[in-house]
Parts: structure tokens; C-alpha cells; sequence
């Protein structure tokens, strides 16, 4: 019985419904006296926001519950992947971190653990990504200056010297060349006297939103595909514990897609690495519980946790449905988040701080596992060890702090964000839909298509920014005269030269015979049919460096030219 | 119509974020210029041999990775080289406050940071590139002829003694424009006139003009063929203008005036007639 109900003419008690079109009606009305501060309202991905959201917006019925939300640790796995989720324990707080020699970078990741991080991520420079030594001529200006410069082996034992492989999980942004730095990697746990078993962590191992969105490709996208299938079937074997591919929307949203583009191309680029894999012969079972995401967390707060929610949702279904997998690891959708860069301003650069707040925030309740804060300054340069440190700090303030890890999915029945939830699943399920007609993300990534529609988006919203139609608080409104400049970390710009002396030096002392066998092995591998991984991992430990097996590759393979549109 | 303004987007170095470049490519190109993107991964030669073969006349360079130090300079120093160094070179990206200073000094000619408005960009571009860079010499005039001189008077009364009486002209048709809060008297002289410009308002640009310079000669006007293609051409060859959008002039003229700041302090305006005018001024 409800007491205080509207009632009609005739004394009966209006349904919820009519009430509710009462108000809608009401509120029209009120609105056309007293405009509202836009005619529509929307988010980043134009999916347009209702005045009010009621109870017929979200979940219905028990069935529709359970068939869209379920929960936590169960299919879908809208709620969660894990049945305790952050009250068991929370998510790895794990910072970006990499700049220019192994000694500087060994530095910093050591500070961060006695900060209390709890896991690494690796930033390598741009030489070593694009599999060019810091001697090569390309690498003028670029040794050390974005991450870390790793040539071989050397540099990696420095990189990770006095760090317990066994202890810590290490995540490593390297994609083209992802599969060589992973064999340093495992052959410096195996210097360490830590069994690969125990080694844990994960490469980002993802080429196909590097042509889309992020450029450090290499190779023609097919070797590239085997080389990625090859590290899954090695890990499944030999390293169980690794996450063999991170499968990247951040980059795409970076480069200025809308949230249901960033949802959708990864998901559909993820669809194509597991039919890669299916393609060569592997068990689903086996390699898709090691695959793992990485999403951004941009500034539209309930967007961005719906975007979580539905990544999870949809991601079972594909497991499930289009490919047949059963176990429980295959059909759940883990994924790192960082908050993101391109949101970071120049201006006012303390301000980021509170941005950065806002998005681990939509992170941390849409489910992530891990998590990297930007620091305030990188919209300048990398970051200082202090506002590294602030970044850090923001991700503990929120778990120990606010209590918003202390329930699961805390937002779940919210009718907006079950609407959003709904729509933004609906949108993307369109984009892959249009992909798989396209003959599948790699396809569609060749024609150019992501790329142009993420360029479309990225126009808008430079338009937007510039109409003030989107408010850049700092940018375009509430800007100050006078900027203070923040201390900025500078890399050592002599750092390309001691890197080559230190390679020259590497190349006269490593033992010639084993360094050429096992180069000649990997060309000759390259050219049949055989998994590349061990080769790789043979080569490294001959002292190989990135630049010399790439190369060998590169001789294979050939380079991938991209279409300029 | 004069050729566009062109332009190269390079990214040099092997930093892969293009999105700016990709922006800034296609917000150049809707202010109406020709832009011509490198792709990734371009060398500082291969820059500047794209940039000779495509004749530009103005290089955007764009980098992420903090290499921009050693790349951009390298990009100046290789046109010396060249004997190209009359092509503007700018540059954007992730740039702290104090390397913008050395790259200036280097021969950067502007660093535009995150946050910039692409019509800045363009603007810079129109004023700092070297115009005789444009292949001007294949180019037909823009301007028919002198259509009118304007003078501000304070009163048309006050002045009619000396072109009616003195120079025995004639005045042949008066017309309020509200819109610009001046009356205008026309006198014909041949094919062209004399527009005398009295102010109506206390705050019109007319009343303005008077206050700060007394009377005198206010603007002389060239007749185009067509107003549109006269305000894009200025634009693209970098001149500001007072009205970007034609309006409308006395006697169903179309008019737009150019900025006094780029034409050497006179005030010059565009005229196209309609073509009962222009059938009166080709009598």
C-alpha cells in the first residue's frame, strides 16, 4: 500500500508508470521555462543521457537479473570476476615506470615497491619497442626518452637486479618485439635461480592496435600474428602464470575513439587473436584463461564503469557462445586500467591530480585488476620521482581511505548505469557485427576503417573543445595568466652515446660462435613453421640483442608499411 | 583564386601518437589549406626531402617522445643545408616551457602545446609564411578595379560645396545603413566613386574613426567578381579580416573589409556589385 499515492479522478492510485509520465511531463514543462544548461545531454560515445533514469530503465525482472548480471564470479561476470572482488584483496596497484638507462629505471622501480606498490610495469623506450638497438641511426634522439632502453640481456639483468622474479609480478609494455623481451626476461628469472613456474606477469604482446592506434609495429601483420599465437602456446606449456597478451583499448581511446569504439575494436581484435590461436591448432581452454585486457578510464565517470561492466559481460558471452569455451578463466575478463593521459593538461598541471582521482575512481568500481594513476605532470614530461609518488598515493587513499572497495560493484542496480550498461553493449555489439562483415579486425584494420573512425571521433572532439561546447577546465575556461612550471624529470640527453659504447663493448666480449648459431637457428625457424619462442630464448642467451633477432626477423618477415589515409 | 597555403605534417623521430598531427592535418585543411602528411617514423631527411619535392611552404613537426631537442633542430638545420630555410618551420607536442625557448632559438619558429586552438595555428601560419612562396605569378588579379574611395565626414551637408560646387560632381544616390550607423552619399567620378560617410550613431565605426584620426580618407574599396572566393583568398594568404562573412553594403552591395593590422594601416574593402551595379559601372 502506498500511502502518500497520486491518485485519479476517480480515487484509484496511479500506477508507478503514470505517476512517472506525470513527472516526465511536469519536468518538460519546468525545463521550457527554465532552460537547462544543454538542449542534449550525452557521453563520450553520443549515447544520449535521460533527465531521470526510473526503475524501468534497469534491471526488471529476477530473470533479467540473472541473466544480465548474475554474480560476482559467476557467468556473465557483469559483477566481478572474483566471488570476494577488493574485500579479499585490493586491486595490484601497478605504476608505469621507465626511463632512460636499466640502473635509473632499477632505481625507480625499486622506490616504488618500498612505496608500497604492489606490482611493476615496465615503460621501455621507443628504440627498443620498434626492435631497433640504441646504437641503430632511427634511435637518434629517442634512447631512454619514453621508457627504459633495453638492448640485451645485459641491460635486462641491471633492469632487474635485486628484484625477486618470484615475488614480484612484472607487466611489460613491448609489443612487436614482445616475444624477445619476454625470453630476457625468463632467462634473468632463470639467473635468479627462479623456476619459470613461479614467474608471473604479463607482455602487452598486442600488434593489432599498434597499427590502429599506437605505431610500434614492426612486422606485416601475419608473422606478427604468429609470433603472438607462438608466445600463447609457449606460456601454456612452460610459464603458466603468464599473461600472454594484454589486449589494449587504451591506446585506441588515447588516440581519441569514443568508449564504445575503445569497447569494441578491442573486443574485436581480442575475437581475432583467439581465432588466430584456434587456427593454429590450440585448445581454447588452454591459452584464453592466460589472455587479459587493458582498458582506459576517461573522464565520463558512469560511462566508464558501464563501459567495465559491459566489457565483462559481452567478452563471456563471445567466450562462451562464439568460440565454445568452458572453463571459467576463458570466459572472465580481467584487465588492467590506467587513467588517462590524454585527458592530462599542461595548464594548471595540479588539476590533473583531481581528474586522475575521478577516473581510478570509475576503475576501481567498474572491477579493475590493476591499476596505474597518471601523475600530474606527464601532459610535460615523464614524471618526477615526487609526483610519481602523489600517483601512487591517489590509488591508496582510495583503497584505504574511501571505502568504496569494501562492497561489490557498488553501482550494479543503479538504473542509469544498468542503462548505460545496455547501451554501450548495444553500440559495440553493432561495431563488431560491422567488423566481422568486414572479414574481421585485421581485415578492417588494413582498410583503414578503426583508424578512420577513431579519427572522426578524435575531430569531434577537438571541435568540441575548441566551440566550448567541452569544457577543458584550465584550457578553454577558468584559465590563469601566469603558469607555474613544475621541476621536470630530464633524461640524460649523452645517454644514446653510453648506450653505444656499452653495446660495442658487448659486442667484442659475448662468445661469437653460439651468438651466430643461434641467430641462424631463429632465421631458419623463421622461415619454417616451428615455435619461435625457444629460439628466441636460445639467441637471447647467446647475448643476442633486440635489434640483431629482429633483424634476423625482419630478413623473414619483411616490415609492415602502413596506408597513410 | 590564389593557391592554398601548403603545408607538411611530419612526424619525426619513432614516436607513434599521430593524433594530434592527424587533427592539426585536418583542422589546417578546413581552414583552407593543403596538407600533406608523412605517416610515422620520418627521419629529419626524409622530411625535408618530401618538404622540396611538394614545394610547401611550411613544416609541422610532431613529437611525443621528448626526442623533439635533436628532431626539430635537425629538420632546421638540414633546409640551411638546403638553402630552403625561407619554409616555416612549427612544431607541437609534449614540450616543456623552457625547451620551447631553445627550439626557438634554434630556428622553430613557434611551438604550439597541447591545449591550442587549430585556428591559432592556421592564423601563425598566414602571418609568419613567406608569401612569395605561393606561386603567385600564374595567379589573375583578384580585383577588377577601384570601385570607391570612402571619406569620413561629420556632416554631408558640410562638404557637398566641394564636390558639387568646386569639382562639379554630382551626387546621385543617398542611403542610410543602420546596420553600420552611417549615412552615405554617393558621388560618381567615371567609373568609379566617392562614398562620403557621415556617422548616425555616437558608437559606429564611422563615429570612431572621426574621434581618433578627425575627417579624412576612411577606406578605399576594390570591386570583385565575387565576394567569397576575395574574403577565402585573403584568408588564405594570410590576412585577417574585419568581417569574415560578406555583408551587406549600400545599394545591394556585397562588402568585407580586411584588417587595417595586415594592409599596412589603410582600410581596404572587397565590393561585389550586383549585376544591375555592375552594369552601371561598365556604362
Amino acid at each position: 500500500m502506498i500511502s502518500d499515492a497520486v491518485v485519479d479522478e476517480e480515487g484509484n492510485h496511479l500506477t508507478l508508470e503514470k505517476q512517472g509520465d506525470l513527472w516526465e511531463n511536469n519536468s518538460r514543462n519546468f525545463a521550457e521555462k527554465h532552460p537547462e544548461r544543454q538542449k542534449i545531454f550525452h557521453t563520450s560515445s553520443n549515447i544520449e543521457i535521460k533527465r531521470l533514469y526510473v526503475p524501468k530503465d534497469g534491471v526488471q525482472t529476477e530473470q533479467d537479473y540473472l541473466d544480465k548480471l548474475g554474480f560476482p564470479g559467476e557467468f556473465p561476470y557483469t559483477r566481478g570476476i572474483q566471488p570476494t572482488m577488493y574485500r579479499g584483496k585490493f586491486w595490484t596497484m601497478r605504476q608505469y615506470a621507465g626511463f632512460g638507462s636499466a640502473q635509473q629505471t632499477n632505481q625507480r622501480f625499486k622506490y616504488l615497491l618500498e612505496q608500497g606498490q604492489t606490482g611493476l610495469s615496465t615503460a621501455f623506450d621507443l628504440p627498443t619497442q620498434i626492435g631497433y638497438d640504441a646504437d641503430h641511426p632511427m634511435a637518434a634522439g629517442e634512447v631512454g626518452r619514453v621508457g627504459v632502453s633495453v638492448s640485451s640481456l645485459e641491460d635486462m639483468e641491471i633492469l632487474f637486479d635485486q628484484i625477486p622474479l618470484d615475488k614480484v609480478s612484472t607487466s611489460m609494455t613491448i609489443n612487436a618485439p614482445a616475444a624477445v623481451l619476454l625470453a630476457m626476461y625468463l632467462v634473468v628469472a632463470e639467473k635468479q635461480g627462479v623456476p619459470w613456474e613461479k614467474v608471473s606477469g604479463t607482455i602487452q604482446n598486442d600488434i593489432l592496435k599498434e597499427y590502429v592506434a599506437r605505431g610500434t609495429y614492426i612486422f606485416p601483420p601475419k608473422p606478427s600474428m604468429r609470433l603472438i599465437t607462438d608466445t600463447f602456446s609457449f606460456c601454456a606449456q612452460q610459464v603458466p602464470h603468464w599473461n600472454t597478451i594484454s589486449i589494449s583499448g587504451y591506446h585506441i581511446r588515447e588516440a581519441g575513439s569514443t568508449a564504445v569504439q575503445e569497447l569494441a575494436f578491442t573486443l574485436a581484435n581480442a575475437i581475432a587473436y583467439v581465432q588466430a590461436a584456434l587456427d593454429k591448432g590450440l585448445t581454447v581452454n588452454e591459452f584464453a584463461p592466460r589472455l587479459s585486457f587493458f582498458f582506459n578510464a576517461h573522464n565520463h565517470f558512469f560511462e566508464e564503469v558501464a563501459k567495465f561492466r559491459a566489457a565483462r559481460r559481452m567478452w563471456s558471452k563471445i567466450m562462451k557462445e562464439r568460440f565454445g569455451a568452458t572453463h571459467p578463466k576463458a570466459l572472465q575478463l580481467r584487465f588492467h586500467t590506467q587513467t588517462a593521459g590524454s585527458t592530462l593538461t599542461a595548464q594548471q598541471p595540479d588539476n590533473n591530480v583531481v581528474r586522475v582521482t575521478v577516473q581510478a575512481m570509475a576503475a576501481v568500481i567498474g572491477g579493475t585488476q590493476s591499476l596505474h594513476t597518471n601523475a600530474r605532470d606527464e601532459a610535460l614530461a615523464l614524471p618526477t620521482e615526487a609526483s610519481a609518488r602523489t600517483a601512487l598515493r591517489t590509488q591508496q587513499v582510495l583503497a584505504h581511505e574511501s571505502g568504496i572497495a569494501d562492497t561489490i560493484d557498488p553501482l550494479a542496480g543503479s538504473y542509469y548505469v544498468e542503462a548505460l550498461t545496455d547501451a554501450l553493449e548495444q553500440e559495440a555489439w553493432k561495431y563488431i557485427d560491422y567488423i566481422d562483415h568486414l572479414g574481421g579486425a585485421v581485415t578492417a584494420i588494413e582498410q583503414g576503417y578503426m583508424q578512420q573512425e577513431i579519427h572522426k571521433a578524435a575531430y569531434e572532439t577537438q571541435r568540441a573543445i575548441e566551440q566550448r561546447d567541452l569544457v577543458v577546465v584550465g584550457v578553454n575556461q577558468f584559465t590563469v595568466d601566469q603558469e607555474s612550471q613544475p621541476d621536470l624529470l630530464r633524461v640524460d640527453p649523452n645517454l644514446g652515446k653510453l648506450q653505444t659504447q656499452r653495446l660495442a663493448k658487448l659486442r667484442t666480449e659475448r662468445a661469437l660462435a653460439p651468438w651466430r648459431s643461434a641467430l641462424d637457428e631463429l632465421e631458419r625457424g623463421a622461415q619454417g613453421e616451428d615455435n619461435l619462442m625457444p629460439l628466441i630464448v636460445n639467441a637471447v642467451r647467446s647475448y643476442a640483442t633486440v635489434g640483431e633477432i629482429c633483424n634476423t626477423l625482419r630478413g623473414v618477415f619483411g616490415e609492415y608499411r602502413p596506408v597513410v589515409f | 583564386m590564389s593557391q592554398p597555403i601548403r603545408v607538411l605534417v611530419a612526424k619525426p623521430g619513432l614516436d607513434g601518437h599521430d593524433r594530434g598531427a592527424l587533427v592539426i592535418a585536418q583542422g589546417l585543411r578546413d581552414q583552407g589549406m593543403e596538407v600533406i602528411y608523412t605517416g610515422l617514423r620520418q627521419t629529419p631527411t626524409e622530411i625535408v626531402m618530401t618538404a622540396l619535392q611538394e614545394d610547401v611552404a611550411c613544416i609541422g613537426l610532431s613529437s611525443l617522445s621528448g626526442a623533439h631537442m635533436e628532431l626539430f633542430s635537425a629538420v632546421v638545420q638540414l633546409l640551411r643545408q638546403q638553402k630552403a630555410d625561407d619554409i616555416l618551420v612549427i612544431g607541437g607536442g609534449v614540450i616543456p616551457a623552457e625547451d620551447v625557448e631553445a627550439l626557438k632559438a634554434a630556428g622553430i619558429a613557434e611551438v604550439f602545446t597541447p591545449g591550442t586552438r587549430i585556428e591559432e595555428v592556421a592564423q601563425f601560419i598566414r602571418r609568419h609564411v613567406r608569401l612569395d612562396v605561393l606561386p603567385q605569378d600564374k595567379l589573375p588579379p583578384l580585383v577588377l578595379g577601384l570601385d570607391h574611395i570612402g571619406i569620413a565626414v561629420t556632416r554631408i551637408d558640410e562638404v557637398l560645396p566641394l564636390y558639387t560646387g568646386l569639382l562639379g560632381l554630382s551626387v546621385t544616390h543617398q542611403e542610410s545603413i543602420a546596420d553600420q550607423g552611417v549615412k552615405t552619399a554617393f558621388v560618381p567620378l567615371g567609373a568609379m566613386e566617392i562614398e562620403l560617410l557621415e556617422p548616425m550613431v555616437a558608437d559606429g565605426p564611422v563615429a570612431k574613426f572621426l574621434h581618433k584620426h578627425g575627417p579624412g580618407v576612411h577606406h578605399i574599396a576594390f570591386a570583385v567578381a565575387d565576394i567569397n572566393t576575395a574574403i577565402r583568398t585573403a584568408q588564405a594568404a594570410g590576412f585577417r579580416l574585419v568581417d569574415e562573412q560578406a555583408k551587406p553594403g549600400g545599394r545591394d552591395k556585397q562588402i568585407a573589409f580586411l584588417h587595417p593590422k595586415d594592409t599596412s594601416g589603410v582600410l581596404i574593402e572587397f565590393c561585389q556589385r550586383t549585376d544591375k551595379e555592375r552594369g552601371v559601372q561598365e556604362s
